[in-house]
């Protein structure tokens, strides 16, 4: 064929072309996704301007009507996080329509209110969701923020909470990072990512063989790095050896490499730091490359119908960590207790609750203890409401350190051939034992 | 023995690469654009592939016979959506700025995305085929089965693709517009059909790499991006134009991709990837193949 450019058009095509490809390319290694900012999730508008106190800005209104508190905040609706962040909408969906059927917020200022939910899609992108919180502030007058899911977009949106000054409850954003800032305006419901390998492998060194090498293998994203940083410390806290330690990008598509190196180091234990996508991967490639280990872990996304669906049998044997486990029963203001709350999202959503969707549901309890407890709305007197309080919902018992973090361990749960999945570490909540080691590919 | 298994890893998916490449090559050199939408094709030839297993058998669990059934149906139906795709908007900007048609493809590409999403959420997806023993070992180099049928898949249509080229009415057609669009006007071919059939065909054959791809790795909505881009390093290291350069091209990015993550990083890949572009566009502007295309 004709070459029909000349050298100058070639390489300005050249150019333009590589400008346009790595600029998107940057907005999907950024977090994935080039999401497009629409919002989806509030009607917006309303009903500002009311007599809130403090140091609020209008966005209650009191007196002999019910007023009502806007909660707002942006969400991963698309992108490659949208599968977890529909899991967040729904609950706080849920939550906020219970609430307001049973009559309600009734506030310490004496008033009544309804809650508004505005929640609009960030396209799991960092920039985008920045501007989302700081329109709802300015535009929307919302005094209360909703968290988004992911530590990459959580940091930079929980940095415009703290220079407006507004709280900021979140149940998506795991990172160390948000929470040694020193923002006295964020609170996190989800234990730092860097505690989220730690109970897996005390589940694997307490076995009756215990691993001797361990593999990480670590997406290049704010979250994933928390979590391997947090495994390579527990890790120089025991006899095993470290004998691959990889990390790659977020749009990395094949694991082969990385897997063969697992394979040919002889690892006991892989630990996947990454998202659900190359759980799949991980799933399907470690049985193409024969990869056998006494035990494999991803730590996000791994616990998903969705991940056991594309995957088939391959995920069998899979373990993931977890928050809050499906069969707890804690009390719950609203719901009555966490069985309640699981019956209300099977009943109205086509997906399971895992803990995404309880930790969502206990970012609206949050503030509406927080409104029920404070002697006048406003930004200020309810964050200093939720950083005193201590409470139980479906989620589990929830009270936050000076930096805003939730006390609470992860537990272990297991995809298991016959009944599914199981809670299977720590020893006191497990639901059955671990099935360990996992067997090899060759043998299922 | 690990770079040997590197490069086996490489040439593996570097020929998925070079397939989908091939295409963007073909709409590069005989309609004149370059379509930053290529990408979008691979990610619908996986969804058609995968929702055909879905609603056909109840599951996307299948034998690699049943799944290589799909395959030709997503190569209609995404040869279908790049012909009307040309016809409809492509053909406008024809001739006209480069920017233009830069921006028409890239928004096209937006477009599929955003539809995708909302047809079939951005969750991740593969299509479960595999064999009972799922790896060959030779001599020492592991060789995943599936991996090697999409190898031979993407070969087979690279191939099939040349050969129609060289060989049929329309593939003449298709060269000759390359070479000239109005003389080949003058001889009586349909210039916009012509142009039309080239798109849906680079289509229909990223479209029908795309279901391997869902079989090896995981399709979803937004993964069309790094194909084009890779494409574009591909063709531009090839030879602009150049089918056996787009090849050869692929089959190289595969091996240099592998070979940067097992011996130093993934996280090198792409940073690999560029400074060789970079490096062959000043030491041989016109690629790899670049003199033959010119001839």
């Amino acid at each position: 064929m004709a070459d029909k450019q000349s050298r100058r058009t070639f390489l300005k095509v050249a150019g333009s072309t590589g400008a346009i490809g790595l600029t998107g390319l940057a907005g999907c290694t950024d977090d994935g996704g080039s999401g497009d900012g629409n919002g989806d999730g509030g009607s917006g508008g309303g009903d500002s301007g009311g007599d809130s106190g403090g140091d609020s800005g209008g966005t209650t209104s009191g007196g002999s009507e019910m007023g009502t508190i806007k909660l707002g905040g942006s969400m991963s609706l698309t992108g490659d996080n949208a599968d977890l962040g529909q899991l967040y909408k729904d609950a706080y969906e849920l939550t906020i329509q219970r609430i307001n059927e049973n009559g309600g917020v009734e506030a310490g200022d004496g008033n009544t209110y309804e809650l508004e939910l505005i929640l609009r899609d960030d396209g799991t992108d960092a920039s985008t969701s920045r501007s989302i919180y700081q329109e709802l502030i300015d535009v929307e007058n919302v005094d209360y923020l909703l968290g988004p899911y992911a530590s990459s977009v959580t940091l930079p949106a929980s940095a415009v909470a703290a220079q407006n000054e507004k709280p900021m409850v979140e149940g998506g954003g795991a990172s160390p990072e948000i929470f040694a800032q020193g923002n006295e305006w964020i609170f996190g419901l989800l234990p730092t990512a860097n505690k989220y390998p730690g109970s897996f492998i005390d589940m694997c060194l307490a076995q009756d063989s215990p691993p001797e090498s361990i593999a990480i293998l670590a997406e290049d994203d704010t979250f994933s790095q928390s979590t391997a940083e947090g495994a390579r410390a527990k890790i120089e806290q025991s006899d095993m050896e470290l004998v691959v330690d990889q990390t790659f990008p977020t749009d990395t598509s094949d694991l082969s490499t990385n897997l063969g190196r697992v394979r040919d180091n002889d690892a006991d234990v892989l630990l996947l730091c990454a998202h659900q996508q190359h759980n799949i991967i991980l799933a399907n490639q470690m049985e193409s490359q024969g990869v056998n280990v006494d035990a494999a872990m991803g730590t996000v996304g791994s616990l998903n119908d969705s991940f056991k669906n594309e995957v088939g049998d391959n995920g069998d044997y899979i373990y993931g960590p977890t928050s809050w486990d499906i069969n707890a029963n804690f009390d719950d203001p609203v719901f009555g207790g966490t069985q309640n709350f699981v019956d209300a999202i099977n009943e109205n959503y086509d997906a399971s609750p895992d803990y995404h969707s309880a930790a969502g549901e206990a970012v609206i309890i949050t503030f509406k203890q927080a409104f029920e407890n404070v002697d006048e709305l406003g930004p200020t007197a309810v964050r200093d409401q939720i950083r005193q309080a201590e409470f139980s919902t479906a989620y589990g018992t929830v009270s936050f350190d000076d930096k805003g973090i939730i006390d609470k361990k992860m537990l272990n749960r297991q995809w298991q051939p016959d009944p599914g999945l199981q809670t299977v570490w720590p020893e006191n909540v497990q639901q059955t034992a671990p099935i360990y080691p996992m067997p090899d590919w060759g043998n299922r | 023995m690990a770079i040997a298994q590197f490069i086996v890893n490489g040439l593996l998916i570097g020929a998925l690469f070079a397939g989908i490449a091939v295409g963007f090559a073909l709409i590069w050199g005989v309609v004149d654009i370059i379509n930053l939408a290529h990408g979008e094709m691979v990610m619908l030839g996986g969804y058609v592939s995968f929702w055909l297993l879905s609603f056909a058998t109840g599951s996307t669990n299948a034998s690699p016979t049943v799944f290589l059934a799909t395959i030709p149906v997503a190569i209609a139906v995404v040869f279908v959506v790049g012909y009307v795709l040309q016809r409809v908007l492509v053909q406008r900007v024809i001739g006209t700025d480069i920017f233009l048609t830069l921006l028409v493809t890239f928004g096209i590409s937006i477009a599929i995305q955003q539809l995708a999403i909302q047809a079939w959420t951005a969750n991740p997806r593969s299509i479960q085929a595999s064999f009972a023993d799922p790896s060959l070992t030779v001599v020492g180099l592991v060789v995943p089965k599936m991996k090697l049928l999409a190898f031979a898949g993407a070969i087979v249509l690279t191939v099939a693709l040349y050969a129609f080229l060289q060989n049929t009415r329309t593939g003449r057609a298709i060269r000759g517009v390359a070479q000239n669009p109005e003389a080949a006007e003058l001889v009586g071919i349909d210039v916009e059909h012509t142009r039309a059939m080239t798109f849906g065909i680079s289509s229909g054959i990223a479209g029908g790499i795309g279901a391997f791809v869902a079989t090896i790795l995981t399709i979803d909505p937004q993964m069309g991006l790094i194909y084009t881009l890779k494409s574009f390093v591909i063709v531009v290291f090839g030879g602009v134009g150049s089918i056996p350069g787009a090849m050869v091209g692929g089959l190289m990015l595969g091996s240099v991709e592998e070979l940067t993550v097992g011996l130093v990083s993934s996280r090198w890949t792409l940073a690999v990837s560029f400074t060789l572009l970079i490096v062959l566009l000043v030491v041989k502007p016109n690629g790899l193949f670049g003199e033959e295309a010119d001839q």
